[in-house]
């Protein structure tokens, strides 16, 4: 990876720039995503409100750093890895930025939540999955910008430990419904909470894939490990009729 | 879009000036209807390497070329191989247009006439006037060929150059920063005058602009220190270059 510095020196301070406008981009998606998990466990409307409205900001950010990046090609005319950084700010930022939008939805279906039939430990067993994405998110952003690509190949890795969560609380939702018809509304808003959650793993997986089309030139093309959601719907729906009988 | 045959290969060039080592073990294939371009720093090579490929450096006294060179399998520097011939088939361009102090129609009529190309006047008149329009030349001069060729634009006048040197049929072009002279619109015309040569010719192409290089070249090679570090397709080159002194050089971390 370049370390060298550019011989015009304004190059390195706008791509400096983009690339901390990003990483500003990421605290805020991560700072949505924890408070919108504790205003559903809290109970929290105020709370939510402000992750509702916070979201906000971060698609000005997202905005920002698109006309910046454009800006940068027209004037400085990145090539190699310079043009590699433009590329993968640009793409990173979008995936930060429907990060966000899944915390501001996260925050909608709690503040419908806070007036439902609440579902024993539903809502902490949520957080948890949001703080295990929330860490998984921070390392991708750690990776990108330490251009350190094993430590991404690490993320990549750990994104089935998201996947794997999500797998358990669908079934757990499945569960409560199929016993009790009164959750079913509550826990779909809580499966989609919950599927959210887990695309967020999803786009910190695809920062982490930045990270090494930044060090080694290409996206990595090997498929990662996938604990699938239709193989846990499956099976799941195989163990329905047994409940019945 | 480009061909994948090689029409020139170098093998092992090495060049010295006296004591000088100037180039140092080139290897390359120099691809047919291909526009390959050189780049790298100032004193790196680009010209040396370009002179050896239709034996320039002939003429530089203390210049002294070793390895060999190939156009289309036969070696160029072959006792029996007449360099005056060898010019009419790897033509040269240089940086600064330097038309001779004729008429329009001579600076163009000369190389095929003193090759013998054309059997009578009307023959001549032909090859002068494709050659001007293949160097998108002849609508701006059809009208004055026999106004001095020394009195168009610095533009006009390397098209003109550009059109004496196509006149003898070359199957590759050298051009050594043919547009360093030029302003942006007659840089543009160039490059694309260079893009529809490639249709009929190799052409080679020194540039000090590495947006040029990336503009017109399907090949790029990158020379440093007399070493020709890195070779490759230009989008590969610019993308992705493997070299970390290539990767220096292109992204404007060493001059
Ligand atoms: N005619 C010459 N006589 C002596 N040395 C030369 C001559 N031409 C070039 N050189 C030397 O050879 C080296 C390469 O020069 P050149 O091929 O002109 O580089 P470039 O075209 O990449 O700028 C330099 O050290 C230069 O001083
Ligand atoms: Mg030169």
């Amino acid at each position: 990876m370049q370390t060298e510095k550019h011989i015009v020196s304004a190059f390195d301070r706008d791509l400096e720039g983009v690339q901390a406008t990003l990483m500003k981009m990421g605290g805020l998606v991560e700072a949505a995503i924890l408070d919108a998990a504790l205003a559903l466990e809290t109970r929290d409307a105020e709370l939510a409100g402000r992750v509702r409205a916070g979201d906000a900001a971060i698609d000005a950010l997202e905005e920002q750093v698109q006309t910046e990046c454009a800006r940068l090609i027209a004037l400085r005319g990145p090539t190699a890895s310079d043009l590699r950084t433009v590329l993968s700010v640009m793409r990173c930022a979008a995936n930060l930025e429907r990060c966000g939008d899944y915390a501001k939805n996260l925050a909608k279906r709690s503040l419908v939540l806070n007036g439902m039939m609440p579902i024993e430990g539903a809502p902490g067993s949520i957080r948890r999955m949001a703080r295990a994405v929330v860490m998984l998110l921070k390392d991708a952003l750690d990776a990108y910008i330490a251009r350190d690509s094993v430590k991404a190949q690490d993320v990549r890795q750990r994104d089935r430990e998201i996947d794997q969560m999500y797998n358990g609380l669908f079934r757990e939702f499945l569960t409560h419904m199929l016993e009790d018809p009164r959750t079913i509304t509550p826990a779909m808003h809580l499966h989609f909470i919950a599927k959210n959650i887990e695309r967020v793993g999803d786009h910190a997986t695809g920062i982490a894939e930045q990270v090494i089309y930044l060090v080694e030139g290409r996206i990595p093309d090997e498929e990662r490990p996938k604990a699938s959601g239709v193989a846990a719907l499956t099976e799941a729906s195989q163990t329905a009729p047994r409940s019945e009988s | 879009m480009s061909s994948e045959t090689s029409k020139m290969s170098a093998q092992g060039v090495q060049v010295y000036y006296g004591a000088n080592h100037a180039l140092k073990d080139v290897n390359v294939e120099i691809l047919d209807k291909t526009v390959t371009a050189f780049i790298g720093p100032s004193g790196c090579g680009k010209s040396t390497f370009l002179r050896c490929l239709n034996r320039m450096n002939d003429t530089v006294a203390s210049a002294r070329v070793l390895g060999t060179i190939l156009l289309e399998g036969e070696d160029i520097y072959d006792k029996r191989v007449d360099p005056v011939t060898l010019r009419a088939k790897v033509g040269m361009v240089f940086q600064k247009p330097n038309p001779f102090p004729k008429s329009i129609y001579e600076n163009v009529a000369y190389g095929p006439r003193i090759h013998g190309l054309t059997r009578n006047k009307a023959e001549l008149d032909e090859v002068v006037e494709q050659s001007l329009r293949k160097a998108a030349l002849w609508n701006e001069v059809k009208d004055r060929l026999d106004a001095p060729g020394t009195g168009l634009s610095g533009g006009q006048q390397q098209r003109l150059c550009i059109a004496r040197a196509i006149a003898t049929s070359p199957e590759v072009l050298l051009m050594d920063e043919p547009c360093s002279a030029l302003d942006p619109i007659a840089t543009a015309q160039v490059e694309e005058l260079i893009d529809e040569l490639r249709s009929q010719f190799s052409v080679v192409i020194v540039t000090h602009s590495m947006q040029q290089a990336a503009r017109v070249s399907q090949r790029t090679a990158f020379f440093h220190l007399g070493n020709l570090v890195e070779y490759g397709e230009t989008g590969q080159i610019f993308t992705n270059p493997r070299d970390p002194r290539t990767e220096s050089y292109i992204t404007g971390r060493i001059g």
